[in-house]
């Protein structure tokens, strides 16, 4: 069997995990399209291969922007300057949402009260209610659960 | 990724499944592709990411309508190698198709004899 993380030819240390592309590439086509284990791999090494080109171009954009790091938007200007303008739009959008979605998580993580619908009082008041009814549900038999369980705010 | 299995973000437009690219890999990739490397943002390979998926996209779904034409319903590596071979901007993969054995000018009358 092949290394988990070693695909393709020899030539190339980093691949991408067989596992996830395989998956990726089969919700693409419909449920009863096979595909043969070497065209995986192609596909596979084409992707890598695509990396390749895309990193040059954008470490080259980088460098006349005189920058030292390569930052997202020297990436689409590589992809636009090697045919694939039609990525731009999509990759974008992506790119936006993503920065979105980690200032979601920064804003919620830490303090249990920043979730959508509760304030802090409001959060302890319903928890309070939970064990009062749980203990109505006892009925003075077992000890009801005291675990104070702080952590609120459940992502939906 | 924080938010790994759940909604990766990466898969806007909920047509693929909660598979993304691997960011770690995506970045080792990147650094390795050349000489003199700069440094790499945190957020490029979130943008590489997507264009993955996009191109995965565009090659997989042309080579199945290859496929298709053949009238199969597996996909095969020359399936592959025609769709590359047929699109423009697909160019800079031609080297890397035709480092297998099936060879690049086929007509169709050809490529059906090959085929097993």
């Amino acid at each position: 069997m092949e290394p988990m993380d070693i695909v393709g030819k020899s030539k190339e240390d980093a691949s991408l995990p067989k596992a996830t592309m395989t998956k990726i590439i089969k919700e693409m086509l419909p449920p009863d399209v096979r595909v043969a284990r070497d065209a995986q791999d192609l596909l596979i090494e084409c992707c890598v291969e695509f990396i390749n080109l895309i990193s040059s171009e954008s470490n080259e954009v980088c460098g006349r922007e005189e920058k030292r790091t390569i930052a997202p938007e020297h990436v689409l200007k590589a992809l636009e300057v090697l045919g694939f303008g039609e990525y731009i739009e999509e990759v974008y959008a992506a790119y936006e949402q993503h920065k979105i979605e980690t200032m979601q998580d920064s804003l919620k993580g830490g303090k249990w009260s920043n979730g959508a619908e509760m304030t802090e009082e409001e959060a302890l008041a319903e928890q309070q209610r939970m064990f009062a009814e749980a203990r109505a549900r006892m009925n003075g038999g077992a000890a009801p659960p005291k675990q104070p369980d702080p952590d609120q705010t459940i992502e939906s | 990724m924080r938010q790994a299995g759940m909604y990766s973000g990466i898969l806007a437009g909920g047509r693929t499944g909660p598979h993304s690219f691997p960011l770690a890999r995506i970045k080792k990739i990147m650094k390795k592709s050349g000489g003199n490397v700069n440094m790499i943002s945190g957020e490029a390979p979130i943008v590489f990411s997507k264009a993955c998926e996009l191109l995965i996209e565009e090659l997989t779904r042309r080579s199945w309508m290859v496929a298709m034409q053949r009238k199969r319903r597996t996909l095969h590596k020359e399936d592959v190698v025609s769709a590359v071979i047929a699109t423009d901007i697909f160019d800079f993969l031609v080297n890397l198709v035709s480092d297998s054995t099936t060879p690049l000018d086929l007509t169709p009358v050809e490529r059906e004899k090959l085929e097993f």
